[in-house]
């Protein structure tokens, strides 16, 4: 195995509130190799798109990050300042987001929201930013780019907003690619072709993608490694076909078990009664414990390590 | 009364389309959201209807319950024309056929409690207030929540128990049609697994009919007896649940049939698919 691309370690991410600071990120562990794509799935609340935020540093004003260590590429990402930080996104790691509606400004043209991309990381001519764009725009499956560029967000339809910037995002080459939740805005037929274009970007351009949703099965066609989490944590992380068919975690086994799915048996869906807790209210224990139907004791008073063994890591008194 | 409970008879829905300027000089089109559906839905029938955003599913479900009137054709309640219903007997009809939203936050005044949404509700429907209390309770009961939720404010809640407390409202009126559009598309997986079941469980027990609308195939599975496939206003497939899931006869269903998420069972079909999708 190849050195890891990001590392992340015992990352913690806080809220201000009345009551001083409520951890939602509560030591997170994970990394993610060269060319690798990754996962992570988990319900609202979960801290999976909080944590990535985080590796981009891009909090904001509310939450800060309280703990922890970030490396891509070997440099700490913590320690860098903010223009260092300006360099590294949009040029190293790159971010998609849910809704492409709102990520794109009305006002000027797809060309134009790209080339500025383009041309604040690289020292080309404003055609050669041009010609990026189109390259990138055509890369995603856009035909006709050349005309394309001139069009304005509204013009395009959701999936191909969405295809717009997905190609802004690889136009300058990024190592690592981070989605979150890029298809959830997008009827089914279109987000089978963007998880379908995600799957192509990282075969032809060996980008590291991490792949951000609540739909299991939807990552599970793409990914190598599924990470799980819940309440914060990492509950559960291990390759694709393990997580699928022989998950050791509870909440994941439940999580698999209450989607509903064009096979199997018909009947009442398995449910996981309860819901996930709330910011500022997280059980003591695992925090699963007060929905899990394994859980004893143990489990409301301590919280379990996520602990290694044989590729795969689990957080979880009885693992399965 | 044996007939359906709802028809629709070559119902169509169009919008003028253009700017000002278009329609002065008469070049304006009309955009066709339903174009020339008909339907019969059965007493007591769980219908889903299947479609992507502009397929006019939505359209469909504020025609039935009189929110928009159609520019062609009529609706029928029990053989009625609503047209006349929404004249002569307008609160009634209204009782009759009710609606539970996609987004639970927008459709919960965020300043009433929810024993003050379910009163209003209740006193529509001419229950005497001494009764509104023991309603209440017997309500959220139906729907799987406990009288503590009445004094609560809708931020207090979680996004499933608002879903509940939306369908609470709409159970208060005791409607033989239910209509909820995308009711659980905003829900986290675990939460919408306990809201599909609780629908199931209701529509048998109360002898609903429920017009699911939905974009996910699964979980229409789950819950249909009957699946509508629509596509750019108009009706593609139509049957049994079963019969459209595994014969399907419109390639539009079979591509929304192969769209749906398999896990790594859909993993080699994954590079497949890409190349048949249109771009866009």
């Amino acid at each position: 195995m190849s050195a890891p691309l990001l590392e992340v370690e015992d990352l913690h991410v806080g809220f201000r509130g009345a009551d001083g600071i409520v951890e939602a990120v509560r030591g997170v562990d994970f990394s993610v190799a060269p060319g690798e794509i990754v996962g992570v799935v988990g319900e609202s609340g979960s801290g999976k798109s909080l944590s990535m935020l985080a590796v981009m540093r891009l909090l904001g004003t509310t939450a800060r990050i309280t703990g922890g260590r970030v490396r891509f590429a070997g440099e700490d990402l913590l320690a860098a300042g903010e223009a260092r930080m300006r360099d590294i996104r949009g040029r190293d790691i790159a971010m998609v987001f849910q809704d492409p509606q709102s990520a794109l400004n009305p006002a000027l043209t797809i060309g134009r929201q790209m080339t500025d991309v383009v041309r604040a990381h690289r020292r080309v001519s404003a055609g050669g930013a041009r010609r990026i764009a189109a390259e990138a725009l055509e890369r995603v499956g856009i035909s006709d780019a050349a005309r394309r560029l001139d069009a304005y967000p509204h013009q395009f339809s959701g999936g191909m907003r969405q295809r717009a910037l997905i190609a802004m995002a690889i136009a300058c080459r990024p190592r690592l690619l981070i989605a979150d939740e890029p298809t959830t805005a997008l009827d089914v037929t279109v987000q089978a072709q963007i998880v379908n274009l995600i799957a192509e970007l990282r075969r032809d351009l060996d980008l590291a993608v991490v792949f951000i949703s609540h739909n299991l099965q939807l990552v599970a066609e793409i990914v190598d490694r599924v990470m799980v989490m819940y309440g914060g944590r990492v509950v559960e992380d291990g390759p694709v076909a393990d997580i699928e068919t022989a998950a050791r975690h509870p909440y994941t086994r439940l999580l698999k078990a209450c989607v509903p799915s064009l096979q199997g048996p018909l009947g009442p869906l398995t449910t996981i009664e309860g819901a996930p807790p709330r910011l500022g209210r997280m059980p003591a224990g695992c925090p699963f414990a007060p929905r899990c139907p394994q859980a004893v004791d143990r489990c409301e008073r301590e919280m379990p390590a996520l602990v290694a063994d044989a590729g795969r890591r689990v957080a979880c008194w009885r693992p399965q | 009364m044996n007939g359906p409970i709802l028809a629709l008879r070559g119902v169509t829905k169009s919008y003028p389309q253009g700017g000002f300027l278009d329609r002065l000089v008469g070049a304006a089109s009309r955009f066709v959201a339903l174009d020339d559906v008909t339907l019969e839905v059965a007493r007591g029938d769980v219908v889903g209807i299947v479609g992507e955003s502009g397929s006019g599913k939505s359209t469909l479900a504020s025609l039935a319950v009189g929110l928009t009137r159609p520019t062609a054709g009529e609706v029928l309640l029990d053989g009625e024309p609503l047209a006349a219903l929404m004249r002569d007997h307008a609160a009634p009809w209204r009782r009759r056929i009710q609606m539970v939203f996609q987004d639970s936050s927008s459709a919960l005044n965020p300043r009433k409690t929810i024993a003050r949404c379910l009163a209003e509700t209740l006193a529509l429907r001419g229950v005497p207030h001494q009764a509104w209390e023991a309603e209440t309770v017997a309500l959220l009961g139906l729907v799987g929540l406990g009288a503590e939720t009445a004094p609560r404010l809708p931020h207090e809640l979680s996004g499933g128990q608002r879903q509940r407390v939306g369908l609470a409202r709409a159970l208060a009126m005791k409607p033989d049609i239910l209509i909820a559009d995308e009711p659980v598309s905003s829900l986290d997986v675990s939460l919408q697994a306990q809201v599909i079941n609780l629908l199931s469980r209701l529509a048998v027990d109360l002898g609903l009919t429920l017009l699911f609308i939905s974009h996910d195939l699964a979980v229409v599975r789950t819950l249909c007896s009957r699946i509508i496939v629509m596509r750019q206003g108009r009706i593609v497939e139509d049957g049994p649940c079963r019969d459209v899931l595994e014969r399907p006869t419109h390639p539009y269903t079979q591509l929304l049939i192969s769209s749906v998420p398999r896990g790594i069972a859909g993993r080699r079909t994954a590079v497949a698919a890409a190349a048949t999708g249109a771009a866009g």
